[in-house]
């Protein structure tokens, strides 16, 4: 699913073996997060600031020509959400309920620009060091309290400070608020943002979260939880349920659903019955295994859309004297060669049946102009020869005639590949680049994994004892700041998989977090993503599509959005849905 | 009938009490041996700070020493404490009643019908022992308790869920029903239960008649069944009154650990028909590392299968007096 930090090691869920890896598909420990947030691709050029400060005051999200319904929506998904806190979530799930029903300053089109949320209108200063935000005149809480700007200061300062839940790393540069009235608010940077946090953060209803200090809220349940938005958690029966429901006082537009349903399936092929059955309106999630059996189905239409995630080989570069990886993957040569032995197409056909592109850089295809095409000339794919020419440049010859090369020293190039048992089409993909290796003089030796023991594997950082991996990244944001932030030297001990540290990436990082101009950002970020990409500590093998299905007959009007109708940086869709006849 | 000798009830009992306490400890050391942090599981929300870490370790006693958290573990489980879910920071007691429940109606009817059937589906087998009936009923068994559950499960989705629609294929309930009286809800729970029902009842089934069926076949060569016969009493009467009581004891322990099931739950069947169930939870409770609910539910897993085999240890003696006088 998109939105998820970290290592979203299950992934796509390809044909996991459907009983024993029931919910696999995206219980993975993969962290929600935050949402979106980007001044819109290089196409909405002119600086977040000006573009958006003349956006309608008070006018709800999209227009929609339908009014509120009595009709349900019923959604279908393959796991659950963990907690109604947003400030402790780590799944997808509980992240898509709560972008309903809290709002944030700003949200997302369903053309993913920025919108209008709970800030009617907002400027950034000329000097990009603070933003100021006009709140929604009359916009409550579900418990009937006013929202005022002390709410957004509260929110904002009690994740910078106590550093709550993934929303922290939006808030390094956070200095504080000022709040000259109730519906204004002046968010204060040490920095410029050239991604606003105000397109990631769920603002919290001060009076009901500041009763509690860090602990508490740590272990908070919220199980009744108190928004702005344009539903309430009306229910939710763990392991089976969580229904919502409209909330009539909404400030903007009401939503045209007069509830949405999420149900719970164990079994990928019984959703898709359910589905055609019409039990269901929408499959968050359609597996490969089952996607041929619904496209042709009545009613039902599937949608193959781009995502804003990649899966990818990683090495262990670490430079700590406690790694026990083969230390023979510090040399660039050896990974280059890897990654231009790989067939990534082939990669995509085979182990992906199809359903995504071949990848590149860390910058997925899906975020659009952020995404750099690699120079031919600069490019390691499908090349064996090119692999071989490297080895035997640098030396890595095979010395012993056993079909595998050594290095100078004799040291055989002989690597060990770990990979998640229950992600199938990571499996798949790792015996393809092993036969790929093998064909250019280096051994792997693949294993598979369950998901934590993998996680725990890589992420320690004290003495990590592996050589490659195979998994996955989905952006949190709906900007490249994300995917570019994951190998850094000061993530190390965070979201750095591969420990790769390197200062030069990491200023250009800081610079580009600064840069408000997109088309100097641009630059920044693509000089970002061919540095790691010649480097090469990921090969990058694909960016996977995402896969959704929905019934045509019970409501109408879906946006294919790319990242998804649902599961995705906007909410609109399921504002505007109408009911079909 | 004769009561078990106090002497003998209480050896029994202080064998479940040592068998439950290793248990707790083996239960309690087999979450720490296990690779993987949980801790370092949730901390992946992104990019929590160390402090934030700790609080986390803090908040859930993960901070401290094995040896102490052995004895909170003890102390807390002496007052029925079970924790908090790690993923649902919810208590684990509250969360393990209500799948307990789910997990208990769906097996209820699945239990009554499988001992009910398998007895009297092996008892006329080895009535009828060497006919074709016979050799039918082996082999339909062998056949049906060979299936794999999840895929029997399938079979009656494509059957009876989408090529003739009787019966809903996922779920305890209707989502977003709501109901004019218990009986409509009675009535909904019941339907979505015919088919979990049903795909358990023909996988388990075939168990209990081999085991019925073997164990009469020993009975019925006994002389007293010959005596029995020479009396003259009839052959219903010969078989039911002093074949099957005799025959009853494997299938006595068979039921016993049939029982214990509804602690572990039934994961394929729940997971095919997506039902709420203790086996979904403790699959997904694997997945994200839950220790407080694995542990809760591995304690009351074991709990149960103690006290089954204890109940069915005391059954014996009822029904046989061989064991009674050992």
């Amino acid at each position: 699913m998109t939105r998820t930090m970290g290592p979203r090691i299950a992934a796509i869920a390809a044909a996991a073996v459907f009983v024993a890896a029931a919910c696999s598909s995206s219980a993975t420990p993969a962290p929600g997060s935050a949402a979106p947030g980007s001044p819109a691709a290089s196409a909405a050029a002119s600086a977040l600031a000006s573009a958006l400060a003349s956006a309608p005051a008070a006018s709800g999200p999209a227009a929609s020509a339908a009014g509120p319904s009595q009709a349900t929506l019923r959604v279908g998904w393959g796991s659950e959400p963990d907690t109604m806190n947003p400030l402790t979530t780590y799944s997808t799930e509980a992240t898509e309920v709560l972008q309903l029903i809290y709002d944030k300053l700003i949200g997302y089109s369903t053309d993913l620009e920025p919108q209008p949320e709970l800030a009617a209108a907002w400027e950034t200063a000329p000097d990009g060091l603070s933003t100021t935000y006009h709140l929604r005149p009359g916009a409550t809480w579900q418990d009937g309290q006013p929202v005022t700007s002390e709410d957004v200061a509260y929110t904002f300062k009690t994740i910078k400070d106590d550093s709550l839940g993934a929303y922290a790393q939006w808030l390094g540069d956070y200095v504080g608020a000022d709040t000259p009235d109730p519906q204004t608010v002046v968010l204060k940077y040490a920095k410029p943002q050239a991604f606003d946090p105000a397109l990631a953060i769920p603002i919290l209803p001060k009076h009901i979260w500041s009763t509690m200090d860090a602990k508490a809220i740590q272990t908070f349940t919220n199980d009744q939880p108190v928004g702005s938005g344009p539903f309430k958690l009306a229910e939710w029966k763990q392991g089976e349920t969580v229904t919502l429901e409209r909330n009539d006082a909404f400030w903007g537009k009401p939503a045209v659903p007069a509830r949405i349903i999420y149900i719970l399936y164990g079994s990928e092929d019984v959703a898709a019955q359910a589905l055609k059955n019409g039990d269901v309106d929408v499959l968050t999630e359609v597996p490969p295994t089952v996607w041929d059996g619904i496209v042709g189905a009545t009613n039902v239409k599937a949608v193959q859309l781009p995502s804003f995630s990649f899966h990818h080989i990683g090495f262990n570069v670490s430079e700590d004297p406690g790694s026990k990886g083969n230390p023979l993957l510090k040399d660039p040569v050896i990974r280059q060669a890897l990654s231009a032995a790989v067939d990534r197409n082939q990669l995509v056909q085979i182990a992906l049946a199809g359903k995504g592109t071949p990848g590149s850089t860390l910058v997925p295809a899906g975020l659009g102009e952020w995404h750099l095409d690699v120079p031919t000339d600069k490019l390691l794919d499908a090349n064996p020869e090119k692999a071989k020419q490297l080895l035997d440049a640098a030396g890595y010859t095979d010395r012993n005639g056993d079909g595998v090369r050594e290095s100078a020293d004799g040291k055989p190039l002989e690597f060990r590949l770990i990979a998640i048992e229950s992600t199938g089409v990571d499996v798949r993909a790792a015996q393809l680049f092993r036969d790929a290796a093998a064909a250019v003089g280096i051994k792997l030796d693949l294993a598979t994994l369950d998901e934590n023991t993998l996680g725990s594997t890589v992420y320690n950082t004290t003495d990590p004892d592996w050589d490659i991996f195979v998994w996955g990244w989905d952006s949190a944001v709906h900007d490249p700041d994300y995917m570019l932030g994951v190998p850094l030297c000061s993530q190390i001990g965070g979201n750095n998989d591969v420990f790769y540290c390197d200062e030069t990436y990491d200023a250009l990082y800081a610079q580009q977090a600064t840069t408000l101009d997109p088309v100097a950002r641009k630059a920044l970020v693509d000089q970002m993503q061919q540095m790691f990409y010649d480097a090469a500590p990921y090969i990058v093998m694909w960016y996977q599509d995402k896969l959704q299905a929905y019934r045509t007959d019970t409501w109408t009007g879906w946006q294919d959005v790319p990242g998804g109708i649902v599961f995705n940086f906007t909410r609109d869709n399921y504002l505007n849905v109408t009911p079909g006849t | 009938m004769r009561i078990p000798r106090p002497g003998y009830l209480a050896r029994k009992l202080a064998g479940v009490a040592a068998t439950l306490f290793a248990v707790i400890t083996f239960n309690f050391l087999l979450f720490r041996i296990l690779p993987g942090d949980p801790i370092r599981l949730l901390a992946r929300a992104g990019n929590l700070s160390p402090e934030a870490i700790d609080r986390l370790r803090q908040a859930f006693g993960l901070d401290q020493s094995l040896p102490v958290q052995y004895v909170l573990y003890l102390r807390n489980l002496a007052t029925g404490e079970l924790g908090t879910s790690l993923t649902y920071r919810r208590p684990v007691v509250q969360i393990l009643a209500e799948r307990m429940e789910n997990t208990l109606i769906l097996l209820a009817a699945a239990t009554v019908i499988v001992v009910v059937l398998g007895v009297l589906f092996g008892v006329i087998a080895a009535a009828r022992r060497g006919t074709r009936l016979d050799s039918g009923t082996v082999l339909t068994s062998l056949i049906f308790w060979s299936l794999p559950t999840f895929w029997v499960g399938l079979i009656f989705v494509f059957l009876l869920g989408v090529y003739f629609p009787a019966f809903p294929i996922s779920g305890m309930t209707t989502p977003g029903a709501t109901y004019a009286t218990p009986f409509d809800a009675f009535w909904d729970v019941g339907r979505h239960l015919v088919l979990p029902t049903l795909t358990l009842a023909l996988v388990d089934v075939g168990q209990f008649i081999l085991i019925t069926r073997s164990s009469l076949v020993d009975v019925l060569t006994e002389d007293y069944m010959l005596t029995a016969k020479a009396k003259g009493l009839s052959r219903r009467r010969v078989i039911w009154r002093h074949g099957v009581p005799n025959a009853m004891l494997p299938i006595v322990t068979a039921t016993a650990l049939y029982v214990s099931l509804i602690v572990g739950g039934t994961i394929q069947v729940e997971t095919v028909f997506s039902y709420p169930g203790m086996g979904r939870l403790m699959y997904d409770a694997v997945l994200r590392r839950d220790y407080p609910v694995l542990e809760a539910s591995f304690l009351l897993f074991a709990i149960v299968v103690i006290f089954a085999n204890f109940a069915s240890d005391l059954l014996y003696r009822v029904l046989d007096p061989r064991v009674r006088n050992a």
